[in-house]
């Protein structure tokens, strides 16, 4: 029974985390840019959609779509620091995460009733109900509630994909996947590839801040210390997903991405099993990426005998 | 017309590695004309390409094109009508998008890369006639992701890819130096058809001395930013192998290599 639970939690934790995961497949895969701004990125879409729903009273669907334009500004920023300013991938990501630790925590001001900070907002205790009903919802059995959580957040998750794969079809698409791939190709072609850099860094961030947003919703409570360690968590999933599925034909890299977020859920919540009081879970967590990092290349060797040209597999 | 005026330029300037490459440097390629550029290694060859195409700052002097001094034009405004195929097979092309994907994003260059679909179906068939061309049998593989394909035929589909749409210049830096010779050949004899057929006004960098010869109608050498030798139309047909190989020993000795 508590392993049914298990699994059920970890796939609404890893649809959440596959719109994450998907938000970084575009920074890290298509852009070929190691964005460290996620963690900050991440609550900020949560914190944004809470006051949104709360304060402006924004219908919760709505609320969640707008949390986008939040993270699309933290990638405008990166994105500046990084093209017009010369400061490295890593080193803008950082700077951005840094800076959103306290703007995360200002709008918790906005939460609450005496205008003070908090580390923690619960929708009861405000009064919201989110995008999967809340309190609407409580008659249900729960079950019924969480096969109706997962049903939206799969319609999410499915609609974002189709949004992403669509957008990389297009003439835009095309520069932003040619800016990751081969940035001179973008000059020659006459048009300045930081700018495609920065626009691909404001999509990426701002599903990740969707991702935060619906995250917020599904727990019913926004905590500023969310964002800790989800860069590592979508990297992984981001890697699980395309060194295990993208060899096979059929299926799209976007699809990958998302299965690779439900198994790296799935396990990281069968860890919480074994590891009940949760003191060493980001220890086995970093521990399963690590294991996932050394393993990525032979798993890739595994499915497929010609290798495809991808990030760290050494050519091109 | 390409023209560098007075073009000076130092590197590492005011460190211990200071290296004066270019002091007075002058250059006047005529419009239609090929130009075959030769010269050892640090000789300036590749940095007056880089000059022309903004990718390395001049400290002094004027690049034109076509009359109109393009000092201040960032690199990639300068590409509007400029193609350029480089030595590395790897930079004409990107890897993870397939054939057909490369050669939709060059044929758009000077248009608009909006949210319309990347790829026109109905092109195909235009795509696969000029891959057909090749004789690489490169057009029955328009969905293979190019890093799939080989250097030569990465070269090839580059060299395509560069002059798909309506330029005026074409800068070719050592472009055939990491192919076999065969391939090499191949691409050699499909570059002088392009230039010919769009009257392309170009530079060619090579250390292949018999496409120098045997290609484009003015011969260059370079030797420490130094124009050598200067040989065109009449003058050039009459150069042979032997004696650009004769004058290019004696620099070499000079330089002590």
């Amino acid at each position: 029974m508590l392993f049914y639970a298990t699994t059920i939690d970890g796939l609404q934790m890893g649809l959440c985390f596959a719109i994450l995961a998907l938000g970084v497949y575009i920074s890290y895969s298509v852009l070929n840019f190691a964005d460290l701004s996620t963690d900050g990125t991440f609550p900020l879409g949560g914190v944004v959609c809470t006051i949104l729903m709360y304060r402006l009273g924004i219908p919760p669907f709505a609320a969640v779509a707008l949390s986008f334009l939040a993270g699309f500004c933290v990638g405008a920023v990166t994105g500046v620091l990084h093209v017009k300013f010369k400061i490295s991938d890593l080193l803008s990501g950082i700077i951005s995460m840094t800076a959103l630790l306290s703007v995360t925590l200002a709008f918790t001001k906005l939460l609450t009733k005496n205008g003070m900070t908090t580390a923690v907002v619960s929708y009861r205790g405000i009064g919201v109900n989110g995008i999967f009903g809340g309190k609407l919802l409580s008659r249900l059995s729960s079950d019924a509630r969480d096969g109706i959580i997962i049903a939206v957040l799969i319609a999410i998750v499915i609609f974002i994909k189709l949004i992403i794969d669509l957008f990389l079809k297009t003439k835009l698409g095309y520069m932003v996947r040619a800016t990751g791939n081969n940035p001179m190709l973008v000059t020659t072609l006459g048009k300045n590839n930081g700018n495609y850099k920065i626009l691909g860094l404001c999509i990426a961030n701002g599903f990740i801040a969707v991702s935060g947003a619906v995250y917020t919703n599904l727990f019913m409570s926004y905590d500023n210390t969310s964002g800790s360690g989800k860069v590592v968590l979508a990297l992984a999933s981001v890697i699980i997903g395309l060194a295990v599925f993208s060899k096979i034909r059929f299926i799209a890299d976007t699809t990958a991405v998302i299965f690779g977020a439900l198994i790296y859920s799935l396990c990281l919540n069968y860890l919480v099993l074994v590891d009940k009081d949760g003191t060493y879970l980001k220890l086995l967590n970093a521990a399963m990426f690590t294991l996932i990092l050394i393993f990525n290349n032979k798993i890739a060797a595994f499915f497929s005998k010609n290798a495809k040209i991808r990030r760290g597999g050494g050519s091109a | 017309m390409i023209e560098l005026k007075n073009i000076a330029k130092t590197y590492n300037r005011g460190t211990v590695s200071e290296m004066t490459l270019f002091e007075d440097f002058n250059l006047t390629v005529k419009t239609g004309q090929f130009v075959s550029v030769v010269g050892s290694n640090g000789s300036g060859k590749t940095s007056m390409l880089n000059i022309i195409c903004g990718s390395i700052p001049i400290d002094s002097g004027e690049v034109l094109l076509d009359g109109v001094n393009i000092n201040r034009l960032p690199e990639y405004r300068r590409y509007k009508n400029v193609g350029r195929v480089y030595q590395n097979t790897a930079l004409g092309s990107c890897p993870d998008m397939t054939i057909l994907e490369n050669m939709s994003l060059a044929e758009n260059k000077g248009k608009p890369f909006g949210l319309t679909f990347g790829v026109n179906r109905k092109k195909a068939n235009y795509y696969k006639e000029l891959l057909a061309g090749l004789g690489l049998g490169l057009e029955d593989k328009l969905n293979a992701k190019m890093g799939l394909l080989s250097g030569g035929q990465r070269q090839a589909v580059s060299l395509i890819m560069a002059t798909m749409t309506p330029i005026d210049f074409l800068i070719l830096d050592e472009h055939t130096a990491a192919l076999d010779p065969h391939t090499a050949d191949v691409i050699m004899e499909l570059t002088d058809k392009v230039v010919r057929e769009k009257n392309l006004t170009s530079i060619m960098v090579t250390h292949n001395l018999r496409y120098a010869v045997e290609y484009g109608d003015r011969i260059i050498m370079m030797d420490k930013g130094k124009t050598i030798l200067d040989r065109a139309d009449g003058e050039k047909r009459t150069t042979s192998v032997n004696s650009l190989l004769d004058i290019f020993n004696k620099i070499s000795i000079e330089c002590g290599n």
